[in-house]
């Protein structure tokens, strides 16, 4: 039995697979903020290059990865598929359990699949300088490095937080060249609103959104990008899935059940838009999607499928999609980068029309299969790929019990080698575990600041 | 240089060992019984730790302060009050009164709830206290978890927040013959260092007691429903969202509100259970004591296990801000009924900011 299934550098994916081309019927439009309307390309050209806005919007199935793009992702791809045998081994069950490992890249996670592009999109539309945010610093970091790799500037804020817990990402932003901020920072008026009212604030993604949304809108060689939600990162993630089912292939394997953490959704969703796609269009319709969230902020699990913002201040177009409100601030769990209110929306769709269904967990039980994992398989994991790590653990006991020799797929989108604080305080007992109150909310659903 | 005015109630934490639930007016029989004084001895513990901090002591003469000054090390320190032999309640509340004439930045006393009692009485809220734990029953939170804890804070309060923490009434004599009747006594100003509840640097959540009280109150105004009766228990923190709805709170007492108007001040049972019948849709707030973790049968008692069955266990909203868990490891559930105890579980799910909820482990005493 193999341990790595490998594809030869000839075999990566050529093309992304745009799920929208599958869907039953399309997506509802982002509504323009101040109008109401549905957004026209237009509408987003002062912050996002002309091709990014026309594969935001597109149906067709496929779109051509640049050759350029290409050549830069031989630098750690096709990344390997494994299986865990000794994980199966501990948990005695007869479930296979394969997953992808996201974290061969050099900042470590599933997020520079999409930075690249990005990048090089932008340059080609003579952008000089990207702006973003970064909730953990995984995304931070890999446009950092994409930015770098084409010779631009790059400005990061950073949720103030993570600032501050994660030094170490911050300095791999400044070994890439690119400037990292704390947010909210005094450098944008939505920072300085938010400083005003809460000088002591942590932070959050949504913030840190607006401040960056801002900063590229106001200067002209700028662009804004995105490192989850929208449509376009989703896309460019899906070489994941297509590589992991080639790799299953040569195995004469299909996954039974496939589950990948959500906090925008782009992990998830690159390596499950492939197999969603087989599922809508018949070929598997049995497979078993599963988004696996923090109880702390089961956007999924618990929100509500509206029209809402996509950060804090309001200035990104309305998208339908699940939120828990666009002026919630999630609470102070580890996985930082699952700490966002929405989902992207074609995630949320798919769990809207029951493609994919979610699962909840708290920090301490997400912990506890992380280290699980570490002492099986060595890989010790970010927080966020923790909570698919803890779903499949869950997911492989259950076969046990049925005896079930179920073929499950997880994302493992990146190492926790920037996260030991986080392991520590899960050491010394002091993880909080986290819920959000939605009993109390959904009974008083009408006053939730959703727009729908 | 930092005053802390130190007393050590001599005679506290006697009666426990020698099955006395408490020494109030009991020390004499709690000495033929063979009780060993250890109030001086946990207090020393403290002292001992802060030989090299620069500190100015303000004490009492002998058992009451100066001998465990001594014990300590300590030979640079005033004596404020001559306290008698025996001391009694009088003693502590008469150094206190000497205490804040002093203009101490801080007071700091040694012993059990009965002596924070009698501290709260003279000082109330005017300089920050703090216990050094010693007694036979601390339900109140005013207490370090330990004698080097209490050094840590003494040696870093000024610098440090305070927070408002419970001053517990218990009623001795009731609570010898087995019934634990405990009244919430006030809210004395004692110093804390916020829990890093993460660990690290990562300092995220709300350390700031009062707006960890907005956000809560600001959240629970959110969801209050209307046709709903809401028995609200007492504490600060309760106390804080009925002052968000533009209402005055019952500080130490249980408020009944419905939309949005007070029903009943500073309520009891019987009124209770009436509300009920008449206003059968009702939800419950209360928040659990400060460290020592009571949610239900400790300062609510007024909130019964009749209260909790007709209002339906469902409906029972704990809150409580993260420093406060922080510093509460547990959670109890004492209400008086056994059965009811068992139904809320071995979790609840505590409100701790702007839809932010903790669930958290509970106890039942039995």
């Amino acid at each position: 039995m193999q341990t790595k299934i490998l594809l030869d550098e000839g075999e990566m994916p050529k093309r992304w697979y745009n799920i929208q081309a599958d869907l039953p019927t399309p997506m509802d439009p982002p509504l323009h903020p101040a109008t109401g309307k549905p957004v026209v390309p237009d509408d987003l050209r002062h912050i996002f290059p002309m091709e990014l806005i026309r594969q935001e919007m597109t149906t067709e199935r496929y779109i051509d990865i640049p050759a350029e793009v290409r050549d830069i992702l031989t630098l750690w791809r096709p990344s390997p598929l494994y299986r865990a045998k000794r994980l199966e081994a501990a948990l005695k069950t007869p479930a296979k359990i394969y997953f992808k490992w996201e974290g061969v890249s050099a900042p470590g996670s599933h997020k520079p699949n999409t930075a690249i592009p990005q990048a090089y999109y932008n340059r080609e539309e003579g952008i000089e300088r990207l702006a973003t945010e970064t909730g953990a610093g995984q995304w931070g970091s890999s446009l950092a490095f994409a930015t770098s790799l084409f010779d631009m500037e790059c400005t990061v804020y950073m949720v103030r937080s993570s600032y501050e817990q994660k030094p170490y990402r911050k300095s791999m932003m400044q070994v890439y060249g690119a400037e990292c901020i704390p947010s909210p920072s005094p450098k944008t008026r939505s920072g300085q609103a938010v400083l005003a009212r809460d000088p002591d604030t942590p932070g959050s993604l949504g913030i840190a959104i607006s401040e960056a949304v801002e900063d590229a809108a106001s200067h002209d060689n700028t662009n804004y990008a995105l490192g989850s939600v929208l449509n376009h990162v989703c896309l460019h993630q899906t070489i994941i899935g297509q590589e992991a089912r080639e790799q299953l292939a040569a195995v004469e394997a299909y996954p039974d059940v496939i589950i990948g953490c959500v906090g925008g959704g782009s992990n998830f969703a690159g390596l499950t838009f492939p197999f969603a796609g087989d599922k809508i269009t018949g070929k598997h319709p049995e497979t078993d999607i599963i988004a696996v969230e923090p109880a702390a902020c089961p956007t999924l699990t618990k929100g509500l499928y509206a029209y809402d913002f996509g950060d804090v201040a309001g200035l990104t177009p309305l998208m339908r999609m699940f939120t828990l409100g666009h002026d919630f601030i999630p609470p102070a769990i580890h996985a930082g980068g699952l700490r966002y209110h929405g989902a992207s929306p074609l995630v949320s769709r798919l769990a809207h029309d029951g493609i994919v269904r979610s699962a909840a967990y708290r920090q301490n039980e997400v912990f506890d299969a992380a280290v699980m994992f570490a002492r099986t398989e060595g890989i010790i994991v970010a927080p966020e790929a923790a909570h698919a790590v803890k779903a499949t653990i869950d997911e492989a006991l259950r076969c046990r019990e049925t005896g079930e020799a179920k073929t499950i797929l997880f994302n493992n989108s990146g190492h926790g080698n920037f996260d030991f604080s986080s392991y520590e305080a899960y050491f010394a007992g002091s993880l909080v575990d986290y819920e959000y109150p939605m009993e109390l909310i959904k009974e008083s659903l009408a006053r939730l600041p959703v727009t729908e | 240089m930092r005053t802390v005015g130190f007393l050590v109630n001599p005679v506290a934490g006697m009666g426990g060992a020698v099955g006395l639930a408490g020494t109030d007016g009991k020390v004499s029989e709690a000495l033929r019984r063979g009780a060993v004084p250890r109030a001086r001895e946990r207090a020393v513990r403290t002292l001992s730790l802060l030989l090299d901090d620069s500190i100015e002591w303000y004490t009492c003469s002998g058992a009451m302060g100066e001998d465990a000054l001594l014990d300590a090390g300590f030979d640079c320190y005033t004596v404020l009050y001559p306290s008698s032999a025996p001391t009694s309640a009088a003693d502590t509340t008469t150094a206190c009164r000497a205490f804040l004439d002093a203009r101490v930045d801080l007071i700091v006393f040694c012993g059990g709830d009965g002596t924070a009692r009698d501290v709260f009485d003279i000082v109330g809220r005017e300089v920050p206290v703090l216990g050094i734990p010693a007694g036979v029953k601390m339900y109140s939170a005013v207490f370090a978890v330990n004698p080097v804890a209490a050094a840590d804070l003494i040696r870093r309060a000024g610098g440090i927040s305070c927070r408002d923490s419970e001053v517990m009434d218990i009623d001795e004599e009731a609570y010898r013959s087995g019934h634990l009747s405990a009244r919430l006594y006030g809210y004395a100003s004692v110093p804390y260092i916020p829990e890093r509840i993460q660990g690290g640097k990562q300092v995220f959540e709300q350390q700031d007691e009062e707006r960890a009280k907005d956000d809560i109150a600001a959240f629970m105004s959110e969801v209050m429903l209307p046709e709903t009766l809401y028995i609200v228990g007492a504490g600060s923190t309760t106390a804080r969202i009925m002052e968000r709805l533009g209402l005055t709170p019952t500080l130490l007492g249980v408020d009944a509100v419905r939309n949005g108007e007070v029903l009943a001040w500073n309520t009891d049972e019987r009124a209770l259970l009436a509300l009920l019948d008449e206003y059968p849709r009702a939800k419950v707030i209360v928040s659990p004591i400060g460290a020592q973790g009571f949610v239900l049968g400790r300062g609510n008692q007024q909130i019964s296990p009749a209260v909790l069955r007709k209002a339906g266990l469902p409906n029972l909203i704990v809150v409580a801000t993260p420093g406060k868990l922080a510093g509460t490891p547990i959670l109890y559930i004492d209400s008086g009924d056994p059965v009811l105890d068992r139904e809320i579980g071995d979790s609840l799910l505590v409100i701790s900011g702007y839809r932010v909820a903790q669930r958290r482990c509970v106890v039942h005493p039995d």
